[in-house]
């Protein structure tokens, strides 16, 4: 028989760890954005994530996993994000950031269908209740 | 607006099969090497950007700044890889993790003397709950090791 006890699973702590630094970022990104222009800024955002990338290797002790479906997952991963801020940015030079950010937020909608269709993933009554609230504060606060 | 319309479908086809490739990448290689990996996509797109960009005029402060926050973006990849490494589902992990901008809006109220408009404060009220939700996973009972797994890891 299945306890509904809810329990603090691991990868929580990581997501809030992420919200933290993304929030950080997003702060900075903030303060940087009076004076950069956001290509200027993406720049930046690039060569400040290569520390990152080389603490990475040096934990690993240049042990990096080169499985290739893996290499091309992350690498699709990288060129997806960038293509997407500079398409972001392109939207914000034709139309107000009020109803360009609040629209391109909802971008997790079509992660989650993706992940129904190919990873065979379902969630629970109360996380799709989360899932709507959570695109709801998306568009709001992205407003 | 047909073209903002289109650049903006652009954004959200990217962003979403992004979540998918992230949750992909995992389940193959480490969160550390996914790092290195995403790192090296974006460094791809650097020479194109520089096409249409220069850094000359910029402050030293404005530099560092901006590459701090790339530091910190880097980071939040790290952790947004390692949680889907430990078994987070891309629809939970990927809506959860896009509500960064709520303590980006708590970090701007303590440090800019900003004020959440009240709109905000509905959006605060959204996420902290949806947040909640989202995160809501009850106790999985012990099932037999021959019993297949739901998902594709």
């Amino acid at each position: 028989m299945q306890t509904e006890r809810w329990h603090f699973p691991l990868w929580l702590w990581y997501a809030l760890l992420c919200i933290f630094w993304w929030g950080l970022w997003g702060f900075l990104s903030k303060i940087g954005s009076v004076s950069a222009n956001p290509l200027q800024m993406q720049v930046l955002f690039t060569l400040g994530m290569l520390p990152v990338a080389l603490g990475m290797l040096l934990q690993m002790r240049w042990k990096l996993d080169r499985n290739l479906g893996g290499a091309t997952y992350g690498i699709l991963s990288g060129v997806a994000t960038g293509l997407g801020t500079l398409g972001y940015y392109a939207a914000l030079h034709e139309q107000d950031a009020s109803v360009v950010t609040p629209l391109t937020g909802l971008f997790p909608v079509l992660t989650i269908v993706l992940a129904f269709i190919v990873l065979r993933e379902r969630l629970n009554k109360v996380q799709m209740g989360g899932m709507v609230l959570a695109l709801a504060a998306i568009v709001v606060l992205s407003i | 607006m047909i073209h903002s319309m289109a650049y903006v479908g652009f954004a959200i086809v990217l962003w979403g099969v992004c979540g998918l490739f992230m949750k992909l990448g995992t389940n193959r290689v480490s969160a550390r090497s996914m790092v290195i990996w995403v790192t090296v996509g974006f460094v791809i797109l650097l020479p194109f950007m520089w096409k249409f960009t220069s850094l000359a005029g910029l402050s030293a402060v404005v530099v560092s700044v901006g590459m701090l926050a790339g530091l910190l973006n880097g980071l939040g990849n790290w952790a947004v890889f390692a949680c889907l490494e430990k078994g987070a589902k891309a629809s939970v992990a990927i809506p959860l993790t896009a509500l960064y901008p709520l303590f980006t809006v708590f970090l701007a109220t303590v440090f800019l003397r900003e004020r959440p408009t009240s709109l905000q404060w509905l959006g605060i009220v959204l996420a902290l709950a949806g947040g909640a939700m989202l995160s809501y996973e009850p106790a999985i009972p012990a099932k037999s090791p021959e019993e297949p797994s739901p998902c594709v890891q």
